[in-house]
Order: structure tokens, then C-alpha cells, then sequence
């Protein structure tokens, strides 16, 4: 994805340990043949397997839908998380957003449905930040508890407010009007076009750019313009290295001045905002209805991509985007899409084997990845199809099998999750 | 400090009172209360708690029939009731403690809507032997009991009619299914479905997709995912797709709209429930009537003779049916008809597991 603005080693805040080059240390140059690479090996896969919708234009716009909300939620993660404020209370911020996209959505039109969703997730992010940060409750309490009182609450207010309406009930609003989408004309059909003639790499690429260009919903680039801004207000400005410091060492950012309490506050605001407008996403570009549940624990999901992305926007953007194509690749094509990866995680973790014993000498786990490799491999010759049972959870499996192998690099705000007290460190 | 902690507590507690509202007390609608005396003559006084599954009253689909019924009861019978709803990932106790609770406000028939009430019915019904109990959509040994009747409706058979429906209508030769959550009932629509299609036309394809597996039902509630699942089957060559996904329903019609192709609705007759302007890609429907099985549960009741044990709502008994809103369905009506009386005969058995 569009790490490159992050490649340039400018982290401010001391690390613990000796400084590393970040996003891999590549050139923009190189992170364009990254990209070109990868989808040279998909559609070398893709020829190989057979699976079609592997890197379809529809799988990708598809896997987009599925990604926004939660890297929405995730960027809330990240920017509470920064200020050293563990926030769990995600998915109660999204509930809350998905009910104010439908009230305000229904009521004034879909643009006001936006600013009801942040409205929404700012008001759970209100509730978090006055027993976080003022009254100092344990982060995980709190949160678990925003999670569960926002539920209730938004089944209350639905029952209160939706269930009167034509159409609505209470445990769904009315239909909500949509938000507009881009599409590039002329160039969306010739690439679809293009697509459709499967020739080897090329089509592919069409498919891929294809997806950039037809049906990107405006929440869509709302929330690029989001990930944009928050990198550029938490790494390139003093209001965001205070807000930072805040999360890393809070004595030492009071003993220079900085109104600790006051940061944190705001910082949780902006976080529920955040996942309310991933919420509101839900809600009005993703399904035209709220409906009672409809977060799905994806509220959790963006946490979790947060903490992929090592509490970084663009290592979050990767996770989510992972998450929703293999989410997105398994809702459509079911086993047959998913049989496909099977053989790309086979070459890919004897390839990972091979390099552990060649270049690091790890023989154990060298070996353990080309047995599992080849196990992978064999299950790929001797089927068709996976299970429905397991495909479904091709999107967990995956973020785990990355995580384990990027988990040594990660590292979280020094103080992430401790309570604060004005004045502690006198 | 100890002023703000003060206002802290208040807060919190009336947000914990607020979100028991909304989820698990019994709501008594203001109407129930007024409808007082029994208006059918021979009428025994009856007086129902009925528990909704995860969608509740409203959700236009399986609940809502429920509730029609319900209401059909009261207009007819002149019964009151109290309702509540079941919440997602709630505990086997919590699922009890709803229909204890009816017993205990005085309550003479419990009905549980769906087979996530099955054990709690078994269990509240082997306590409450006076008290009459109805479970909707399952027949398992663990709802079973003396008191209780189990209503259950031949899902397969009404699908096997839009199955037949969908390949009869299909210019692409494939069509698809979406199914919402992949429980042994869901599996009886698909196979009742496949099955139609293969008759109606031997060399149709036909490709399923499940939202969730169990014990996640999320995929009942989920449009987006619905939308994304159904999109994936038209994009691959399906120009007709059935759900079975409750309220992903909603998402599966956005994208049948989206790509110009053809849906068909679930449980009740969708293209009077949907939303507008999604109506019009509403092929036909596959009709439960849960809200015939609610009102002739009450009904026998109210007339002292408590219907027990597992009754089977098929074609025969018109508990399932397909829908002809909209006069999509109007040219292969003779068609559909004609299978409907085999299945009816016995010459044709519809399979319940794909």
C-alpha cells in the first residue's frame, strides 16, 4: 500500500533500541516494482489455479468496501493508543456511529449521516476519556463496558426512534439514502475491458488499476485524505509529537509543559470519532440500513490491525487491506478462491524455509516452515475445493501467519494502557 | 472529587439501566394492556410471552411473521401479550431467564421464535408443566416435551419451487444461493433449492456461499457481507440468486439492483417488505407462513385443545408457498404449479441436506 511517504527514518521520540530503517527502507522507485511484483506472482497464480476472481476488479472494490471500516476503527486505535490510552471500546464507538449515521442519515440526508456517525463515535469516545483519563479506571474496564452499554443503548434508541418509521423496526432504521461514488468513465471501461480478456499480467494490472477508478465511494477517499492527515499531524507537526510524547513517557512530556490530561482527552475524542465515521460507513455506503449488530466485531478487527501495523498509519493500512481482501476473496469465490492461496502459501512458506537454513542458519525452523510448506502443498494437489467451515476463516488465519512472523518487530507506545495522574511525577 | 465520582455513578448506572432496557426486559406494548376480556365467545383467557430471535419484531422477514400472527391472534382472539427479543451471543441462562420471566408475570403460552430457543424451551417447560409452550423452527429432542409443541415448517419444499423458479428465469444457466449462517435449518433451503433447479433444468450450476459459520450467526445481520457474497456470484456468472440470510437479505437485493439481475426473498413475501426501490429485482419468494403456525398454535389453545408435539408446516398444509407479487413469476405460474402438486402427491421427495 502507500507506505512510501514512511520510508525516511524521522521518528522523533527516542527508541529503546538502536534505530531501524522504517517500511523496509525502500525508495518510492522500489516500492513500484513491489507492487508490480506482487501482482506478477498473483497473476502467475492466477494462471496456474485457474481462480479468476483471485485479482478481479470486483474482489478489489469488494475488498475495499470490507477494508474502510475497519482501518477506520484502527486509525481511532491508533490515535488513542498514541496518546497512551488503550482502546478496546472500538467496536462500541462504531455501534454508536452506525446509529448516528442512521438517524441523522435518515432525518437530513446522507452527508449529515456522516457527521451523525462522528457524532456518534465522539460521544462514546466522551464516555471512555472521562473514566480513562479523568477518573482513571483501568482502560480495558472501561472499554469492555463502552462496548456492552453502547450496544444496549443503541438497541434502546433504535427501538425508540426507528420503529415508528415506514420501513424501519427496531432493530433496523429506514433505507438511507446513498452517498455519492466516482468512476472514471472512459477509462473504467476500457480497463474492464481489458480485464476481461485474461491475457497473462496484463489484464491483471487492468483489473488492479480497474478497481482505483470505478465505484470508489467518497467515504472511501475520505478516509485515504484521514490516514494522509493523521501521519502528517502525528509525525510532522509539535502538536502530534506532544500528543506522542504523551503515550511514550507522560512525566517527561508534563515536566516540559505539556498538559498531559488535556492531550489524552482529545486524543480519545478524535479515536471514537474515527470509528463512528468507520461505523457510519457501514451503514450508509456499505449497507443503505442500520441495523442492530451490523459491526460484527470489527470494531476488534481494526484493533488488531492497528497493532499489525505496528501503531503505524501505514502498516495499519496494509493490515486492513489484508484483512478485506481475504475477507472479500472468501465471500465471493468461497473455497475456490481460497484453494487457490493455498498454493501460494505453500511456495511462499518453503521459500521462507529455505532462506531461514541458507541465510540465517535457523536449521529448526527452517525445516518446520518446509514441512508445513509441503503439507500445505500436498493438501492443495489432493483437493478441489476448502471446506466452507474453514474458508471462513481464511482472513483470522492469514493475520495470524503474518503476525507470527512480524511479531519480534513490533513495538507500542512505552506507556500505552497505564493510567496517568496530573502531577505523578513530582 | 468525591462530588464527581458522585455524578460518575449516576451516569454509569443509567446507562447500565438503559442498555437493560433495550435488550432483555419484556416490553409490554401499551396496546396489549387495553385490549382486556376475551372477545371469542368460547374463548379460554390467554395470555402469551412470546421471544423473539436476534432480529426482533421488526425485521420485516421471519420475526415479523411471528408478529403478524401474533397480532392476528389478538385481533381474533382477544389475547394479550408481552414480547421480547433475544440478543446476539447472549448465554443459554440468560435465553431461560426470558421465558421464566413470562411464567412468572402470568403467562399461559410461551412461544419461542427459532431453534436458538430450543434448549431454553426444553428446560423452562419441564418446570412449568401447567404453562403451554411453542417452538418455532426446530424439532429436536432437546425442545421436546409433554407441554411443548414443536412447529416446524418443510423449508425445502417451498425452496425446491424457487429453485425451479430461478432456472426456468436464468439466461446465464447459473444461479446462485446465499445462505446466512451454515446451520442444519439454512442447509435445508439450499438442498430444496438445488434440488428445484436441477429439475426445472438438469445442466443449471449452481454455487452457494455461506456468511458465517456457527456458532457465529452474525451473517443473519450483515448486508455488507451479503452484498459482497452476492456480487461475487453474479460477477461469476449468476443472474439469479436466492438468500436465505435474514437481514443480509437487504445487502444480496443491493447487489442484484447494482448488477441489473434478478433476487429471490426469503420467509416473507419480499418484494412487499424490501425497500422500494429494490422491489422491482425481486424475482418471487419463498413464503413461511411462521405467522399460520403462531395463530392456530393460539387458536387451538384458546379453544382448549393445546396442539403438542412436532407439527410440520409443508405444502400440504400451505405452510410454505412461493410469491407471485410483481407478476415476475406469471409465465412459469403452470410450471411451478404443476410441481407443487407433485411434491403435494408424494411423486417428487425434496431432499433436506445439500
Amino acid at each position: 500500500m502507500s507506505a512510501s511517504g514512511l520510508t525516511v527514518g524521522t521518528e522523533v521520540v527516542p527508541e529503546n533500541t538502536p534505530m531501524r530503517k522504517r517500511g523496509l527502507g525502500l525508495t518510492r522507485l522500489q516500492w513500484v516494482y513491489v507492487l508490480l511484483a506482487g501482482i506478477f506472482v498473483v497473476s502467475v497464480l492466477r494462471v496456474v489455479t485457474g481462480a479468476n476472481d483471485i485479482d478481479s476488479s470486483g474482489l478489489l472494490i469488494a475488498a475495499f468496501g470490507l477494508a474502510v471500516p475497519i482501518a477506520l476503527a484502527g486509525l481511532g486505535g491508533l490515535w488513542s493508543e498514541r496518546a497512551g490510552v488503550v482502546n478496546i471500546g472500538l467496536e462500541g464507538m462504531m455501534i454508536l456511529g452506525t446509529w448516528g449515521a442512521g438517524f441523522l442519515g435518515y432525518h437530513m440526508g446522507p452527508w449529515w449521516g456522516l457527521v451523525g456517525a462522528v457524532v456518534g463515535g465522539v460521544v462514546g469516545g466522551f464516555v471512555h476519556a472521562v473514566a480513562t483519563v479523568t477518573f482513571g479506571v483501568d482502560h480495558i474496564v472501561s472499554g469492555v463496558a463502552l462496548n456492552i452499554v453502547a450496544l444496549g443503548f443503541a438497541k434502546y434508541l433504535s427501538v425508540r426512534f426507528f420503529s415508528p418509521l415506514p420501513g424501519g423496526g427496531p432493530t433496523q432504521s429506514p433505507p438511507l439514502p446513498e452517498l455519492p461514488t466516482v468512476t472514471i468513465p472512459g477509462l473504467s471501461d476500457a480497463l474492464g475491458t481489458l480485464e476481461q480478456k485474461h491475457i497473462f499480467f496484463v489484464s491483471d494490472l487492468a483489473g488492479v488499476l480497474r478497481a482505483f477508478c470505478t465505484n470508489v465511494s467518497v467515504v472511501t477517499i475520505l478516509a485515504v485524505l484521514l490516514f494522509v492527515l493523521t501521519w502528517w499531524l502525528l509525525w510532522r507537526t509539535a502538536f502530534g509529537l506532544r500528543l506522542r510524547s504523551v503515550g511514550e513517557s507522560p512525566v517527561a512530556a508534563e515536566s516540559l509543559g505539556v498538559n498531559v490530561l488535556r492531550y489524552k482527552f482529545v486524543a480519545v475524542l478524535i479515536s471514537g470519532g474515527l470509528a463512528g465515521l468507520g461505523g457510519g460507513f457501514l451503514a450508509l455506503v456499505a449497507a443503505n440500513v442500520f441495523r442492530d449488530g451490523q459491526t460484527g466485531g470489527r470494531g476488534y478487527i481494526g484493533l488488531a490491525a492497528m497493532i499489525f501495523g505496528n501503531w503505524r498509519p501505514g502498516g495499519l493500512l496494509a493490515g486492513s487491506a489484508l484483512f478485506g481482501y481475504t475477507d472479500a476473496a472468501q465471500l465471493r469465490g468461497g473455497g475456490t478462491t481460497v484453494h487457490a492461496f493455498l498454493l501460494l502459501l505453500a511456495v511462499l512458506l518453503i521459500a521462507i524455509g529455505v532462506w531461514q537454513i541458507v541465510r540465517k542458519g535457523r536449521k529448526v525452523q527452517g525445516i518446520l516452515a518446509i514441512v508445513v510448506g509441503a503439507l500445505v502443498g500436498t493438501w492443495y494437489a489432493l483437493t478441489d475445493i476448502v471446506p466452507p467451515e474453514l474458508s471462513g476463516t481464511t482472513p483470522y488465519v492469514t493475520t495470524l501467519l503474518v503476525l507470527a512472523f512480524a511479531s519480534q518487530r513490533l513495538r507500542m507506545p512505552a506507556a500505552d494502557g497505564q493510567v496517568y495522574r496530573k502531577g505523578e511525577g513530582h | 472529587m468525591r462530588h464527581a465520582t458522585k455524578v460518575a455513578a449516576v451516569v454509569a448506572a443509567a446507562a447500565l439501566g438503559l442498555a437493560a432496557c433495550g435488550s432483555s426486559t419484556p416490553e409490554t406494548p401499551a396496546a396489549s394492556s387495553a385490549a382486556g376480556g376475551t372477545s371469542a365467545a368460547t374463548g379460554k383467557k390467554i395470555v402469551v410471552g412470546v421471544a423473539y430471535g436476534v432480529g426482533g419484531r421488526g425485521d420485516q422477514s421471519f420475526n415479523a411473521s411471528a408478529a403478524a400472527g401474533l397480532d392476528k391472534a389478538k385481533a381474533d382472539l382477544g389475547i394479550e401479550y408481552k414480547e421480547a427479543t433475544q440478543v446476539n451471543g447472549e448465554s443459554e441462562a440468560a435465553t431461560e431467564e426470558r421465558l421464566q420471566q413470562f411464567v412468572d408475570a402470568g403467562a399461559t403460552h410461551v412461544i419461542g421464535v427459532g431453534f436458538a430457543y430450543a434448549k431454553a424451551i426444553g428446560a423452562v417447560a419441564k418446570a412449568n408443566p401447567d404453562v403451554k409452550f411453542a417452538i418455532i423452527d426446530d424439532a429436536s429432542a432437546d425442545s421436546a416435551g409433554p407441554n411443548v409443541a414443536q412447529l416446524t415448517f418443510a423449508e425445502e419444499q417451498g425452496s425446491f419451487l424457487v429453485g425451479a423458479a430461478a432456472a426456468l428465469k436464468s439466461k446465464t444457466n447459473q444461479v446462485g444461493f446465499v445462505g446466512g449462517v451454515a446451520t442444519d435449518l439454512i442447509k435445508k433451503f439450499e438442498a430444496g433449492y438445488i434440488a428445484g433447479a436441477k429439475a426445472a433444468n438438469p445442466s443449471v450450476t449452481v454455487k452457494s456461499q455461506y456468511l458465517s459459520q456457527p456458532p457465529d450467526f452474525s451473517g443473519f445481520n450483515d448486508p455488507a457481507k451479503g452484498k459482497t457474497a452476492a456480487e461475487g456470484l453474479y460477477q461469476g456468472g449468476a443472474d439469479v440468486v436466492y438468500h436465505a440470510a435474514g437481514g443480509s437479505g437487504s445487502g444480496v437485493f443491493t447487489a442484484a439492483k447494482a448488477a441489473g439481475a434478478l433476487a429471490i426473498g426469503v420467509d416473507s413475501d419480499q418484494a412487499l417488505t424490501a425497500t422500494p426501490d429494490v422491489r422491482d429485482v425481486i424475482l418471487t419468494s419463498m413464503i413461511k407462513k411462521v405467522d399460520v403456525a403462531v395463530y392456530d398454535f393460539l387458536k387451538s389453545g384458546s379453544e382448549g385443545k393445546d396442539i403438542t408435539g412436532n407439527k410440520v408446516y409443508d405444502l400440504k398444509a400451505g405452510g410454505v408457498d412461493y410469491a407471485t407479487t410483481g407478476g415476475k413469476v406469471d409465465d412459469i405460474k403452470t410450471k411451478l404449479d404443476d410441481y407443487k402438486a407433485k411434491i403435494i402427491s408424494g411423486e417428487i421427495t425434496v431432499p433436506t441436506a445439500p
